[in-house]
Protein backbone atom coordinates (compact mmCIF):
# COMPACT_ATOMS: atom_id res chain seq x y z
CA UNK A 1 0.00 0.00 0.00
CA UNK A 2 1.51 3.38 -0.93
CA UNK A 3 2.07 5.83 1.91
CA UNK A 4 -0.86 8.13 2.53
CA UNK A 5 -0.41 11.76 1.53
CA UNK A 6 -2.20 14.60 3.30
CA UNK A 7 -5.31 14.33 1.15
CA UNK A 8 -5.60 10.60 1.77
CA UNK A 9 -4.94 11.14 5.45
CA UNK A 10 -8.00 13.40 5.78
CA UNK A 11 -10.27 11.21 3.63
CA UNK A 12 -13.20 9.61 5.40
CA UNK A 13 -11.93 6.16 6.46
CA UNK A 14 -13.87 3.08 5.44
CA UNK A 15 -13.85 1.74 9.01
CA UNK A 16 -15.28 2.97 12.30
CA UNK A 17 -13.76 6.27 13.35
CA UNK A 18 -14.44 9.49 15.21
CA UNK A 19 -13.27 13.03 14.57
CA UNK A 20 -10.73 14.76 16.79
CA UNK A 21 -13.25 17.64 16.91
CA UNK A 22 -14.95 15.59 19.64
CA UNK A 23 -11.97 16.48 21.83
CA UNK A 24 -11.34 20.14 21.22
CA UNK A 25 -14.43 22.11 20.31
CA UNK A 26 -15.84 24.59 22.81
CA UNK A 27 -19.40 24.30 21.55
CA UNK A 28 -19.27 20.51 21.97
CA UNK A 29 -17.87 20.95 25.46
CA UNK A 30 -20.80 23.21 26.39
CA UNK A 31 -23.25 20.66 24.97
CA UNK A 32 -21.59 17.91 26.99
CA UNK A 33 -22.02 19.90 30.18
CA UNK A 34 -25.68 20.59 29.44
CA UNK A 35 -26.76 17.29 27.90
CA UNK A 36 -24.49 14.77 29.62
CA UNK A 37 -22.98 15.94 32.93
CA UNK A 38 -26.15 17.77 34.02
CA UNK A 39 -28.19 14.63 33.32
CA UNK A 40 -26.27 11.54 34.42
CA UNK A 41 -25.65 9.97 37.83
CA UNK A 42 -22.28 11.13 39.19
CA UNK A 43 -20.30 9.26 41.91
CA UNK A 44 -19.35 12.43 43.81
CA UNK A 45 -17.56 10.93 46.83
CA UNK A 46 -17.44 7.92 49.14
CA UNK A 47 -19.48 7.50 52.30
CA UNK A 48 -16.33 6.96 54.41
CA UNK A 49 -15.32 10.57 53.66
CA UNK A 50 -18.39 11.76 55.56
CA UNK A 51 -19.23 8.93 57.94
CA UNK A 52 -19.99 11.01 61.08
CA UNK A 53 -23.29 12.69 61.79
CA UNK A 54 -23.07 16.23 60.41
CA UNK A 55 -20.14 15.56 58.06
CA UNK A 56 -20.37 17.13 54.63
CA UNK A 57 -18.45 16.86 51.37
CA UNK A 58 -18.67 19.22 48.41
CA UNK A 59 -18.00 19.02 44.69
CA UNK A 60 -18.94 20.70 41.44
CA UNK A 61 -21.04 19.08 38.73
CA UNK A 62 -21.75 20.85 35.44
CA UNK A 63 -20.62 24.18 36.94
CA UNK A 64 -23.04 23.75 39.89
CA UNK A 65 -21.83 23.58 43.50
CA UNK A 66 -23.13 20.48 45.22
CA UNK A 67 -22.85 19.36 48.84
CA UNK A 68 -23.54 15.95 50.37
CA UNK A 69 -24.49 15.98 54.05
CA UNK A 70 -24.65 13.09 56.53
CA UNK A 71 -27.69 13.47 58.75
CA UNK A 72 -27.74 10.66 61.31
CA UNK A 73 -26.33 8.19 58.78
CA UNK A 74 -28.59 9.28 55.94
CA UNK A 75 -26.85 11.08 53.07
CA UNK A 76 -28.70 13.88 51.33
CA UNK A 77 -27.31 15.99 48.51
CA UNK A 78 -28.12 19.64 47.85
CA UNK A 79 -27.46 22.32 45.27
CA UNK A 80 -25.49 25.01 47.01
CA UNK A 81 -24.87 28.56 45.74
CA UNK A 82 -21.43 28.77 47.32
CA UNK A 83 -19.22 26.63 49.48
CA UNK A 84 -15.71 27.43 50.66
CA UNK A 85 -14.49 24.06 51.94
CA UNK A 86 -14.16 20.61 50.39
CA UNK A 87 -15.33 18.92 53.60
CA UNK A 88 -16.22 19.57 57.21
CA UNK A 89 -18.85 19.07 59.87
CA UNK A 90 -21.95 21.17 60.37
CA UNK A 91 -23.60 22.58 57.27
CA UNK A 92 -26.85 24.50 57.22
CA UNK A 93 -28.98 23.09 54.42
CA UNK A 94 -32.10 25.12 55.11
CA UNK A 95 -33.46 26.66 51.94
CA UNK A 96 -31.23 24.56 49.69
CA UNK A 97 -32.69 22.51 46.87
CA UNK A 98 -32.28 18.79 47.45
CA UNK A 99 -31.06 16.61 44.61
CA UNK A 100 -31.75 12.95 43.97
CA UNK A 101 -29.07 10.82 45.60
CA UNK A 102 -28.26 7.20 46.36
CA UNK A 103 -25.60 5.22 48.21
CA UNK A 104 -24.58 2.44 45.85
CA UNK A 105 -21.78 0.27 44.45
CA UNK A 106 -19.32 -0.04 47.32
CA UNK A 107 -20.56 2.95 49.33
CA UNK A 108 -20.24 5.65 46.66
CA UNK A 109 -22.47 8.70 47.05
CA UNK A 110 -24.29 9.20 43.73
CA UNK A 111 -26.22 12.26 42.72
CA UNK A 112 -27.68 13.83 39.60
CA UNK A 113 -28.65 17.37 38.69
CA UNK A 114 -31.55 15.92 36.70
CA UNK A 115 -34.70 16.83 38.71
CA UNK A 116 -36.58 13.89 37.18
CA UNK A 117 -34.16 11.02 36.57
CA UNK A 118 -35.75 8.25 34.56
CA UNK A 119 -33.43 5.59 35.98
CA UNK A 120 -32.15 4.62 39.44
CA UNK A 121 -28.38 4.22 39.89
CA UNK A 122 -28.86 0.45 39.57
CA UNK A 123 -30.73 0.94 36.31
CA UNK A 124 -28.23 3.52 35.05
CA UNK A 125 -25.18 1.30 35.66
CA UNK A 126 -27.20 -1.66 34.32
CA UNK A 127 -24.90 -4.50 35.36
CA UNK A 128 -21.50 -2.92 34.74
CA UNK A 129 -20.57 -3.43 38.42
CA UNK A 130 -21.75 -7.05 38.61
CA UNK A 131 -18.24 -8.41 38.00
CA UNK A 132 -16.90 -6.79 41.19
CA UNK A 133 -20.09 -6.53 43.28
CA UNK A 134 -19.14 -9.44 45.57
CA UNK A 135 -15.76 -7.82 46.23
CA UNK A 136 -16.88 -4.23 46.90
CA UNK A 137 -20.28 -4.79 48.49
CA UNK A 138 -19.55 -7.61 50.96
CA UNK A 139 -17.66 -5.43 53.46
CA UNK A 140 -17.62 -1.69 54.19
CA UNK A 141 -14.82 0.06 52.33
CA UNK A 142 -12.81 3.08 53.42
CA UNK A 143 -10.96 5.71 51.40
CA UNK A 144 -7.25 5.94 52.27
CA UNK A 145 -6.00 7.94 49.29
CA UNK A 146 -7.05 11.16 47.60
CA UNK A 147 -5.24 13.35 45.12
CA UNK A 148 -6.19 15.30 42.06
CA UNK A 149 -4.72 16.31 38.75
CA UNK A 150 -5.58 19.16 36.41
CA UNK A 151 -4.43 18.12 32.97
CA UNK A 152 -4.50 20.02 29.68
CA UNK A 153 -6.48 17.41 27.83
CA UNK A 154 -10.08 16.49 27.06
CA UNK A 155 -11.86 14.43 29.73
CA UNK A 156 -12.74 11.74 27.17
CA UNK A 157 -9.07 11.14 26.45
CA UNK A 158 -8.67 10.15 30.10
CA UNK A 159 -11.67 7.85 29.83
CA UNK A 160 -10.28 6.47 26.55
CA UNK A 161 -7.02 5.57 28.25
CA UNK A 162 -9.02 3.56 30.76
CA UNK A 163 -10.97 1.96 27.89
CA UNK A 164 -8.45 1.03 25.21
CA UNK A 165 -5.74 -1.24 26.50
CA UNK A 166 -3.20 -0.99 23.71
CA UNK A 167 -1.67 1.93 25.62
CA UNK A 168 -0.49 -0.83 28.00
CA UNK A 169 2.51 -1.07 25.66
CA UNK A 170 3.55 2.30 27.15
CA UNK A 171 3.85 0.74 30.61
CA UNK A 172 7.02 -1.24 31.19
CA UNK A 173 5.39 -2.65 34.33
CA UNK A 174 2.44 -4.06 32.36
CA UNK A 175 4.66 -5.40 29.60
CA UNK A 176 6.62 -7.56 32.05
CA UNK A 177 3.88 -8.41 34.54
CA UNK A 178 0.93 -8.94 32.27
CA UNK A 179 1.54 -9.64 28.62
CA UNK A 180 0.64 -13.31 28.40
CA UNK A 181 -2.11 -15.38 26.78
CA UNK A 182 -4.48 -14.74 29.68
CA UNK A 183 -4.02 -10.97 29.32
CA UNK A 184 -4.66 -10.96 25.56
CA UNK A 185 -7.82 -13.02 26.12
CA UNK A 186 -9.41 -10.45 28.48
CA UNK A 187 -12.80 -9.38 27.19
CA UNK A 188 -14.34 -5.94 26.81
CA UNK A 189 -18.00 -6.25 27.76
CA UNK A 190 -20.39 -3.43 26.79
CA UNK A 191 -23.44 -2.47 28.87
CA UNK A 192 -26.29 -0.11 28.08
CA UNK A 193 -25.75 3.63 28.56
CA UNK A 194 -22.19 3.50 27.21
CA UNK A 195 -20.61 1.56 30.07
CA UNK A 196 -17.98 -1.13 29.58
CA UNK A 197 -16.13 -3.48 31.83
CA UNK A 198 -12.97 -5.43 31.25
CA UNK A 199 -12.67 -8.99 32.49
CA UNK A 200 -9.89 -10.07 34.79
CA UNK A 201 -6.64 -11.98 34.55
CA UNK A 202 -3.79 -12.80 36.92
CA UNK A 203 -1.08 -10.15 37.21
CA UNK A 204 2.42 -11.52 37.81
CA UNK A 205 3.76 -8.73 40.03
CA UNK A 206 6.95 -10.63 40.81
CA UNK A 207 8.06 -10.29 37.18
CA UNK A 208 8.93 -6.64 37.86
CA UNK A 209 12.38 -6.36 39.49
CA UNK A 210 11.99 -5.53 43.17
CA UNK A 211 8.26 -6.34 43.34
CA UNK A 212 6.82 -9.38 45.06
CA UNK A 213 3.73 -11.50 44.54
CA UNK A 214 0.68 -9.78 46.04
CA UNK A 215 -1.52 -12.79 46.58
CA UNK A 216 -1.33 -12.42 50.36
CA UNK A 217 -4.06 -9.75 50.39
CA UNK A 218 -7.12 -9.34 48.23
CA UNK A 219 -10.75 -8.24 48.46
CA UNK A 220 -13.69 -10.42 49.60
CA UNK A 221 -14.55 -13.14 47.08
CA UNK A 222 -11.75 -11.99 44.77
CA UNK A 223 -9.05 -14.54 43.89
CA UNK A 224 -5.50 -13.22 44.41
CA UNK A 225 -3.80 -10.84 41.94
CA UNK A 226 -6.92 -10.25 39.81
CA UNK A 227 -7.55 -7.01 37.92
CA UNK A 228 -11.06 -5.88 36.94
CA UNK A 229 -11.99 -2.54 35.40
CA UNK A 230 -15.36 -0.79 35.16
CA UNK A 231 -15.55 2.18 32.76
CA UNK A 232 -18.69 4.11 33.48
CA UNK A 233 -20.07 6.64 31.01
CA UNK A 234 -19.23 9.50 30.68
CA UNK A 235 -15.93 9.51 32.62
CA UNK A 236 -15.86 7.50 35.83
CA UNK A 237 -13.56 4.57 36.30
CA UNK A 238 -13.44 1.84 38.95
CA UNK A 239 -10.38 -0.34 39.08
CA UNK A 240 -9.93 -3.39 41.31
CA UNK A 241 -6.37 -4.66 41.23
CA UNK A 242 -5.54 -7.37 43.78
CA UNK A 243 -5.32 -5.68 47.16
CA UNK A 244 -6.40 -2.14 46.23
CA UNK A 245 -9.44 -0.48 44.71
CA UNK A 246 -9.31 2.83 42.87
CA UNK A 247 -11.82 5.26 41.44
CA UNK A 248 -11.28 8.15 39.01
CA UNK A 249 -13.82 10.95 38.72
CA UNK A 250 -13.56 13.56 35.97
CA UNK A 251 -14.79 17.15 36.06
CA UNK A 252 -14.39 18.74 32.62
CA UNK A 253 -13.04 22.29 32.90
CA UNK A 254 -13.01 23.09 29.20
CA UNK A 255 -12.56 21.29 25.89
CA UNK A 256 -8.87 20.90 26.69
CA UNK A 257 -8.74 20.83 30.48
CA UNK A 258 -9.94 18.29 33.00
CA UNK A 259 -9.83 17.80 36.75
CA UNK A 260 -9.35 14.14 37.67
CA UNK A 261 -9.85 13.04 41.28
CA UNK A 262 -8.16 9.80 42.31
CA UNK A 263 -9.21 7.75 45.32
CA UNK A 264 -7.77 4.57 46.80
CA UNK A 265 -9.78 2.22 49.01
CA UNK A 266 -9.25 -0.62 51.47
CA UNK A 267 -11.64 -2.42 53.77
CA UNK A 268 -12.86 -0.65 56.89
CA UNK A 269 -11.99 -3.74 58.95
CA UNK A 270 -8.33 -3.78 57.79
CA UNK A 271 -5.72 -4.30 60.47
CA UNK A 272 -3.04 -1.54 60.50
CA UNK A 273 -0.66 -3.98 58.76
CA UNK A 274 -3.21 -4.84 56.08
CA UNK A 275 -3.93 -1.17 55.47
CA UNK A 276 -0.23 -0.37 55.09
CA UNK A 277 0.11 -3.21 52.59
CA UNK A 278 -2.87 -1.96 50.56
CA UNK A 279 -1.51 1.60 50.56
CA UNK A 280 1.90 0.44 49.42
CA UNK A 281 0.48 -1.75 46.68
CA UNK A 282 -1.85 1.06 45.55
CA UNK A 283 0.94 3.64 45.47
CA UNK A 284 3.42 1.49 43.61
CA UNK A 285 1.25 1.50 40.48
CA UNK A 286 -1.43 4.14 40.91
CA UNK A 287 0.00 6.74 43.30
CA UNK A 288 1.11 10.16 42.03
CA UNK A 289 4.68 8.84 42.26
CA UNK A 290 3.79 5.31 41.11
CA UNK A 291 4.98 3.45 38.03
CA UNK A 292 1.87 3.66 35.80
CA UNK A 293 -0.24 6.71 36.68
CA UNK A 294 2.54 9.17 35.78
CA UNK A 295 2.94 7.44 32.39
CA UNK A 296 -0.82 7.50 31.73
CA UNK A 297 -0.99 11.22 32.52
CA UNK A 298 2.00 12.01 30.30
CA UNK A 299 0.21 10.09 27.54
CA UNK A 300 -3.09 11.97 27.73
CA UNK A 301 -1.34 15.32 28.17
CA UNK A 302 0.49 14.57 24.92
CA UNK A 303 -2.78 13.69 23.19
CA UNK A 304 -4.27 16.94 24.49
CA UNK A 305 -1.33 18.84 23.05
CA UNK A 306 -1.62 17.33 19.59
CA UNK A 307 -5.42 17.68 19.42
CA UNK A 308 -5.88 21.06 21.07
CA UNK A 309 -8.25 23.67 19.68
CA UNK A 310 -7.08 25.09 16.39
CA UNK A 311 -5.35 21.93 15.21
CA UNK A 312 -6.49 20.34 11.97
CA UNK A 313 -9.30 17.84 12.53
CA UNK A 314 -8.24 14.27 11.92
CA UNK A 315 -9.86 10.86 12.00
CA UNK A 316 -9.28 8.59 14.96
CA UNK A 317 -9.77 4.97 13.97
CA UNK A 318 -11.78 2.59 16.11
CA UNK A 319 -11.59 -0.30 13.68
CA UNK A 320 -9.96 -3.10 15.64
CA UNK A 321 -12.23 -6.14 15.76
CA UNK A 322 -10.58 -8.94 17.71
CA UNK A 323 -13.46 -10.95 19.14
CA UNK A 324 -13.93 -8.35 21.91
CA UNK A 325 -10.54 -9.24 23.41
CA UNK A 326 -8.35 -6.79 25.21
CA UNK A 327 -7.20 -4.59 22.30
CA UNK A 328 -10.49 -4.79 20.38
CA UNK A 329 -11.95 -1.28 20.20
CA UNK A 330 -15.46 -2.49 20.95
CA UNK A 331 -15.44 -0.48 24.20
CA UNK A 332 -14.48 2.73 22.41
CA UNK A 333 -17.10 2.19 19.71
CA UNK A 334 -19.74 1.47 22.36
CA UNK A 335 -18.87 4.60 24.37
CA UNK A 336 -18.94 6.97 21.39
CA UNK A 337 -22.20 5.52 20.14
CA UNK A 338 -23.78 6.48 23.48
CA UNK A 339 -21.99 9.84 23.46
CA UNK A 340 -23.35 10.65 20.01
CA UNK A 341 -26.89 9.77 21.10
CA UNK A 342 -26.67 12.07 24.14
CA UNK A 343 -25.59 15.00 21.98
CA UNK A 344 -27.57 14.11 18.87
CA UNK A 345 -24.43 14.19 16.72
CA UNK A 346 -22.25 11.77 14.81
CA UNK A 347 -18.89 11.33 16.58
CA UNK A 348 -17.37 10.97 13.11
CA UNK A 349 -18.55 14.47 12.23
CA UNK A 350 -19.79 16.13 15.42
CA UNK A 351 -19.91 19.61 13.92
CA UNK A 352 -21.92 18.42 10.91
CA UNK A 353 -19.36 19.84 8.52
CA UNK A 354 -19.41 19.01 4.83
CA UNK A 355 -16.50 16.69 4.05
CA UNK A 356 -14.57 16.40 0.81
CA UNK A 357 -16.24 13.03 0.24
CA UNK A 358 -19.70 14.60 0.58
CA UNK A 359 -18.76 17.41 -1.76
CA UNK A 360 -17.38 14.92 -4.28
CA UNK A 361 -20.60 12.88 -4.05
CA UNK A 362 -22.63 15.97 -4.88
CA UNK B 1 45.24 20.04 72.18
CA UNK B 2 45.35 16.21 72.37
CA UNK B 3 43.52 14.07 69.84
CA UNK B 4 40.71 13.15 72.24
CA UNK B 5 39.80 16.75 72.98
CA UNK B 6 40.16 17.50 69.27
CA UNK B 7 37.56 14.81 68.55
CA UNK B 8 35.31 16.28 71.18
CA UNK B 9 35.71 19.69 69.60
CA UNK B 10 34.92 18.28 66.09
CA UNK B 11 31.93 16.43 67.39
CA UNK B 12 30.49 19.29 69.43
CA UNK B 13 26.81 19.87 69.02
CA UNK B 14 27.37 23.00 66.91
CA UNK B 15 29.76 21.13 64.65
CA UNK B 16 27.31 18.25 64.22
CA UNK B 17 24.56 20.74 63.42
CA UNK B 18 26.71 22.30 60.71
CA UNK B 19 27.41 18.86 59.26
CA UNK B 20 23.73 17.95 59.30
CA UNK B 21 22.83 21.20 57.57
CA UNK B 22 25.49 20.52 54.94
CA UNK B 23 24.17 16.96 54.46
CA UNK B 24 20.62 18.25 53.85
CA UNK B 25 21.89 20.70 51.24
CA UNK B 26 24.09 18.05 49.61
CA UNK B 27 20.99 15.85 49.36
CA UNK B 28 19.09 18.69 47.64
CA UNK B 29 21.91 19.14 45.13
CA UNK B 30 22.13 15.40 44.41
CA UNK B 31 18.36 15.10 43.99
CA UNK B 32 18.23 18.18 41.73
CA UNK B 33 20.80 16.47 39.48
CA UNK B 34 18.96 13.10 39.62
CA UNK B 35 22.25 11.82 41.00
CA UNK B 36 20.64 9.02 42.98
CA UNK B 37 23.99 7.40 43.81
CA UNK B 38 25.27 10.51 45.57
CA UNK B 39 21.97 10.81 47.43
CA UNK B 40 22.15 7.21 48.60
CA UNK B 41 25.73 7.78 49.83
CA UNK B 42 24.26 10.25 52.32
CA UNK B 43 21.83 7.60 53.59
CA UNK B 44 22.43 4.85 56.13
CA UNK B 45 21.54 1.30 55.05
CA UNK B 46 18.51 1.51 57.37
CA UNK B 47 17.19 4.57 55.49
CA UNK B 48 13.43 4.82 54.95
CA UNK B 49 11.82 7.43 52.71
CA UNK B 50 8.23 8.58 52.38
CA UNK B 51 6.11 11.30 50.78
CA UNK B 52 3.06 12.11 52.89
CA UNK B 53 0.25 14.63 53.02
CA UNK B 54 -2.91 15.36 54.96
CA UNK B 55 -6.15 15.49 53.00
CA UNK B 56 -8.92 17.70 54.39
CA UNK B 57 -11.07 16.19 51.64
CA UNK B 58 -11.05 12.73 53.23
CA UNK B 59 -9.83 13.83 56.69
CA UNK B 60 -6.87 11.48 56.63
CA UNK B 61 -3.11 11.43 56.81
CA UNK B 62 -1.95 9.83 53.60
CA UNK B 63 1.21 8.21 52.30
CA UNK B 64 1.77 8.89 48.61
CA UNK B 65 5.04 6.98 48.29
CA UNK B 66 7.37 5.01 50.57
CA UNK B 67 10.29 2.64 50.46
CA UNK B 68 13.48 1.55 52.19
CA UNK B 69 16.92 2.13 50.70
CA UNK B 70 17.00 -1.20 48.88
CA UNK B 71 13.58 -0.58 47.32
CA UNK B 72 14.54 2.96 46.31
CA UNK B 73 17.76 1.83 44.66
CA UNK B 74 15.77 -0.79 42.72
CA UNK B 75 13.13 1.74 41.62
CA UNK B 76 15.76 4.25 40.47
CA UNK B 77 17.61 1.56 38.54
CA UNK B 78 14.37 0.74 36.69
CA UNK B 79 13.69 4.35 35.67
CA UNK B 80 15.35 4.10 32.22
CA UNK B 81 12.73 1.50 31.28
CA UNK B 82 9.87 3.89 32.10
CA UNK B 83 8.37 6.95 30.44
CA UNK B 84 9.08 9.86 32.75
CA UNK B 85 8.58 13.60 32.51
CA UNK B 86 12.19 14.78 32.56
CA UNK B 87 11.37 18.41 33.31
CA UNK B 88 14.01 19.14 35.99
CA UNK B 89 12.97 19.72 39.60
CA UNK B 90 14.70 22.38 41.71
CA UNK B 91 14.51 22.12 45.48
CA UNK B 92 14.81 25.31 47.52
CA UNK B 93 15.53 24.14 51.04
CA UNK B 94 15.90 26.06 54.30
CA UNK B 95 16.88 24.20 57.44
CA UNK B 96 14.67 25.42 60.27
CA UNK B 97 15.55 23.23 63.27
CA UNK B 98 18.16 20.64 64.21
CA UNK B 99 17.93 18.75 67.50
CA UNK B 100 20.86 16.55 68.41
CA UNK B 101 20.23 13.88 71.05
CA UNK B 102 21.99 14.14 74.40
CA UNK B 103 24.31 11.26 73.58
CA UNK B 104 25.16 12.82 70.21
CA UNK B 105 24.35 9.63 68.30
CA UNK B 106 21.13 10.73 66.59
CA UNK B 107 19.50 13.95 65.47
CA UNK B 108 16.25 15.21 64.00
CA UNK B 109 15.69 18.19 61.76
CA UNK B 110 12.88 20.06 60.06
CA UNK B 111 13.47 21.95 56.80
CA UNK B 112 11.18 23.87 54.54
CA UNK B 113 11.21 22.78 50.90
CA UNK B 114 9.75 24.43 47.82
CA UNK B 115 10.13 22.47 44.59
CA UNK B 116 9.89 24.13 41.20
CA UNK B 117 9.55 22.30 37.91
CA UNK B 118 11.37 23.77 34.93
CA UNK B 119 9.28 22.81 31.93
CA UNK B 120 10.90 20.93 29.07
CA UNK B 121 7.62 20.88 27.20
CA UNK B 122 3.99 21.81 27.68
CA UNK B 123 0.73 22.40 25.90
CA UNK B 124 2.69 24.71 23.60
CA UNK B 125 6.39 24.01 23.91
CA UNK B 126 7.25 27.20 22.01
CA UNK B 127 5.72 29.13 24.91
CA UNK B 128 6.03 26.76 27.86
CA UNK B 129 9.53 25.31 27.59
CA UNK B 130 11.91 27.02 29.98
CA UNK B 131 9.11 28.21 32.24
CA UNK B 132 9.39 27.32 35.92
CA UNK B 133 6.24 26.25 37.71
CA UNK B 134 5.66 25.64 41.37
CA UNK B 135 5.49 21.87 41.77
CA UNK B 136 5.04 21.23 45.51
CA UNK B 137 5.61 22.87 48.87
CA UNK B 138 6.22 21.14 52.18
CA UNK B 139 8.71 20.18 54.81
CA UNK B 140 11.45 17.62 55.16
CA UNK B 141 11.26 15.82 58.51
CA UNK B 142 14.66 14.13 58.71
CA UNK B 143 16.29 11.75 61.19
CA UNK B 144 20.02 11.07 61.30
CA UNK B 145 22.37 8.50 62.71
CA UNK B 146 25.74 9.99 63.70
CA UNK B 147 28.80 7.72 63.57
CA UNK B 148 32.29 9.12 64.07
CA UNK B 149 30.94 12.61 63.64
CA UNK B 150 29.35 11.80 60.25
CA UNK B 151 25.55 12.20 60.02
CA UNK B 152 23.64 9.93 57.68
CA UNK B 153 19.93 9.98 56.90
CA UNK B 154 17.98 7.14 58.50
CA UNK B 155 14.55 8.59 57.75
CA UNK B 156 13.12 11.31 55.54
CA UNK B 157 9.43 12.15 55.53
CA UNK B 158 8.68 14.64 52.77
CA UNK B 159 5.43 16.05 54.06
CA UNK B 160 3.82 18.04 51.28
CA UNK B 161 0.84 20.38 51.47
CA UNK B 162 -0.28 19.49 47.93
CA UNK B 163 -3.07 17.12 47.06
CA UNK B 164 -3.16 18.47 43.53
CA UNK B 165 -0.18 16.84 41.84
CA UNK B 166 -1.12 16.94 38.16
CA UNK B 167 1.14 14.58 36.21
CA UNK B 168 3.07 13.55 39.33
CA UNK B 169 6.59 12.17 39.00
CA UNK B 170 8.72 9.05 39.11
CA UNK B 171 11.35 10.84 41.20
CA UNK B 172 11.75 11.17 44.96
CA UNK B 173 11.20 14.77 46.07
Amino acid sequence: MPPRNHKNWLKVPKIEHISSACYNNHSIYEQEIEHIFAKVWVPMCHFSEMSNDGDYRSTQIAHQNVVAVNTKGIVKVFLCPSIDRPAGNGFDTSGLKELHSELKHGGMVWTTLDPNPTQSVEEWTCGAFDCIADAIDSEDMEVFHYHKAVIDTNYKLWHDTNSEFYHDFMHYFNRVSGFNDEYFARKNIPFDNGHVNVSSFTVNYEEYDGFEDRGELSFPNLPPNQWYMVDLFPGFNFNLRGSAYRSDTVTPLGPNKVLIEFRGYGLKKDTPEERQTRIKHHNSIWGPFGRNLHEDLIGVAGQGTTMREGTEARNILHGRHENSTIHDEVGMRHYYEAWGKFLGVSPANPLGLATDDMIAAE
Amino acid sequence: MDSESNDMENNSSADIERKIEKTIYQAALALDKNNWADWFKLCDDSFFYSITSFSPEISKDMTYFSGDKKELIGLMEMLPKHNTDHSPLHRHTSVYTIDVSDDGKTAESVSSVVIYQNMLDGINSHLDSGESRLFVIGKYHDKFLINDGVPKFINRETKIDNRRLDKGSHWPL
